[in-house]
């Protein structure tokens, strides 16, 4: 397998390492549909698209040289692959054998990254801690932990909204909104572990987004070849609420011939598409907060995930909190980590007792 | 930061023991639900305030009336009433009644019933799945969720509640029907989630035991009552023997009352959700069964956008929430027929 080493690195943070050196591998995952973190107490955090694809025949495989090509690698290298995104509204997909593999290859990929059994380090138990949305049903988790059965020693699955929320001490008091690809997972924190009536999953998020603009941009512009990629590149790079920074002109092949197309009335509709069913969550899950305790709340809205960097988001968000007797609505300062970095505090923080109760040995 | 410590170390204590919960095939614990405090309070005073009532397990009884029943099937009204129902006759001349008599349904003002014992059935369990789509969710993992939170629901409001089935076993619909009889629950609610051919189609339908012409509803008795043991002989002749007495007749109104709950609370959270009616098919869990008995179908995985509801923990407690007021509303309405006519 190739060692991707070109994927999103930060091996310099080590910020959520603590000082256990016990020979045992911490570390924190978030498993997102699009893509998937992780933090090590060794001080490693990678970041992978999550992506898994085997070549497509044996000259695939002679051109490669691999069996299987993981991230970013398999994105760029995707004509010559059989392609699975393995994860479906941030879990996994159900129904095909190859989409359990995946799953299985992109976390046994995602931990030898983050060092277990790397090179000089021997074969360090793991012990993880990963992040799935707030509303998951238990069978999912089983299926998250038989994928995971001989890649980590012991597991713990969280939800992602509350390792968020534990990374960032925002145990009380808090609205964690969390909004990433597949979801937007909302989780109200009131000093103790969130319950089903504190958390909520949208499926109205980065996906969701991606689907609107390209009919959108289809509809306008149908003389124009573009991919499901080339979309999600256009929104990471200009995705806004509310008035355009700018004309979001972007280049498409029109006939062959790269052209210069303006999106920004596109982008603008997908974009603003989230913004109601966030508001109306986050609204609706305040208003079942003890009435003492809402205000506070309001004021403690911490927006993470990739799709929360779109501009004028928190903005709007806060604006709509107004109308509520006010609010501050926060973007986390790294939000493609925060979750990996909770699951990781998550998991140092966790006794010897508890994790040997997690074994799945 | 003390403080921050113990509190962490709390929740951390707490996610272990869901994820320890989940690795043993048990559902984590439920937090708070919604129904308020006083409605709960009030519930109880309901429940506590009721008269002393004369209460019996038999919802017939056989009457020396010469006219025919309505809607009892010809064919099957000089079938004797089953001898435990004889029984629990408790008129004077119980002996002349059950020699001479056509079963009728029983008029409610006879005995001041109530229902205070509810029978759960999440439908299947362990290998056997029910039905199941792409997106990993699975019916007998569903039927649970919403059952464990039903259960909630009816305790905190005074009702007694036994469960089928607490985790992932396989039961059979006989196993099922012998618990909710030995146990002596009033009412027995089985509960499933629909698969359509057509899957543009959402919507929710309630059952209760009957023959029917419907192709439609064969395939789904067949599906449902898959690994019955029941002979169709044998579930002749015991759809014959419900026929004969009231169950019947209050598995209608319970049918009903839930029927009319389910698509009444969740058309708001699933727009285009259709009534589908309260139908009758032979569903093998609820011949047996000594009790009021339906099988709800509160969903159909079959539909995309149902299936995505369904991922959500709100929209399942929504459907717990929508059973809990049908019932509710049942067993309200069998004390007021009790009352008015006493």
């Amino acid at each position: 397998m190739d060692d991707q080493g070109h994927e999103h690195n930060d091996d310099s943070n080590s910020e959520s390492s603590g000082g256990k050196d016990d020979g045992i591998l911490y570390v924190g995952i978030d498993l997102g549909t699009s893509r998937s973190a992780i933090s090590t107490s060794n001080g490693v955090r990678k970041v992978v698209e999550s992506y898994v694809g085997w070549p497509v025949d044996m000259v695939a495989r002679k051109v490669l040289k691999h069996d299987i090509v993981i991230g970013k690698e398999a994105l760029k290298l995707r004509p010559m692959l059989d392609m699975h995104r393995p994860l479906e509204n941030g879990l996994m997909k159900e129904g095909s054998e190859k989409d359990a593999e995946a799953v299985r290859q992109l976390m046994k990929h995602l931990v030898m990254l983050g060092g277990a059994g790397g090179k000089g380090d021997g074969k360090k138990q793991v012990r993880a801690v990963v992040g799935v949305p707030a509303e998951a049903l238990r069978v999912n988790k089983q299926q998250l932990r038989g994928a995971l059965t001989g890649i980590v020693d012991s597991l713990m699955i969280v939800t992602e909204p509350f390792a968020v929320a534990y990374g960032l001490d925002a145990l009380l008091h808090s609205l964690i909104i969390d909004i990433g690809a597949g979801t937007a997972d909302f989780c109200v924190m009131n000093g103790r572990y969130p319950t089903d009536e504190d958390q909520r999953t949208l499926n109205s998020a980065g996906d969701a987004i991606d689907q609107i603009l390209t009919k959108s941009v289809q509809e306008k512009h149908p003389e124009a070849n573009f991919s499901e990629h080339m979309v999600r590149e256009w929104k990471e790079a200009h995705s806004f609420v509310g008035e355009p920074p700018e004309r979001i002109v972007v280049k498409a092949p029109v006939r062959g011939k790269p052209t210069k197309i303006d999106i920004t009335d596109e982008m603008r509709n997908a974009c603003e598409s989230l913004v109601a069913p966030v508001a109306e969550t986050m609204i609706d899950l305040i208003a079942r907060v003890e009435p003492e305790y809402q205000d506070r709340i309001r004021h403690n809205v911490i927006l993470s995930g990739g799709t929360s960097l779109t501009r004028g988001l928190s903005d709007r968000l806060q604006a709509i909190l107004k109308e509520y007797g006010g609010g501050r609505v926060k973007v986390v300062d790294d939000p493609l980590f925060v979750g990996s970095d909770g699951g990781l505090a998550i998991a140092m923080d966790a006794p010897d007792s508890d994790w040997e109760r997690l074994s799945s040995g | 930061m003390a403080e921050l410590t113990r509190t962490k170390q709390r929740i951390l204590q707490e996610a272990v023991r869901e994820n320890v919960e989940t690795m043993s095939g048990r559902l984590p614990g439920r937090g708070r639900h919604r129904i308020g405090v006083a409605m709960r309070a009030a519930r109880l005073f309901f429940f506590l305030t009721l008269p002393i009532a004369i209460f019996t397990t038999s919802y017939v009884v056989a009457t020396v009336a010469g006219g025919r029943s309505g809607g009892v099937p010809e064919s099957m009204l000089n079938r004797q009433p089953p001898l435990e129902r004889q029984a629990a006759v408790a008129r004077p001349a119980a002996a002349e009644l059950v020699a001479t008599s056509t079963p009728q349904l029983i008029d409610p003002a006879v005995f001041p019933v109530a229902v205070r014992k509810v029978v759960l059935d999440p439908g299947h369990g362990g290998t056997n799945l029910g039905t199941t789509n792409a997106g990993g969710l699975i019916e007998k993992e569903l039927t649970l969720d919403i059952a464990h939170r039903l259960r909630e629901l009816l305790e905190s409001n005074a009702f007694h509640v036994v469960m089928t089935r607490e985790g992932d076993a396989q039961l059979s619909l006989q196993k099922r029907a012998l618990i909710a009889n030995e146990k002596q629950g009033d009412i027995f609610v089985s509960i499933h989630v629909n698969w359509l051919v057509t899957r543009q189609i959402r919507g929710v339908e309630t059952y209760f035991l009957g023959a029917t012409d419907d192709p439609y509803l064969s395939a789904l008795a067949a599906r449902e009552n898959q690994g019955s043991g029941y002979s169709l002989a044998d579930l002749r002749g015991l759809i014959e023997e419900i026929y004969a007495n009231a169950r019947m007749g209050e598995s209608r109104r319970l049918a009903e009352a839930v029927q009319r709950s389910l698509y009444r609370s969740l058309l708001e959270r699933n727009p285009g959700l259709q009534d589908r009616g309260v139908k009758t098919a032979p569903f093998g869990v609820l011949t047996r069964t000594g009790m009021p008995a339906i099988l709800a179908e509160v969903a159909c995985l079959s539909n995309r956008q149902e299936a995505q509801l369904l991922m959500t923990a709100s929209y399942r407690q929504f459907i717990a929430e929508a059973l809990y007021e049908g019932i509710n509303a049942y067993a309200n309405g069998l004390n007021q027929r009790s009352q008015i006519g006493s």
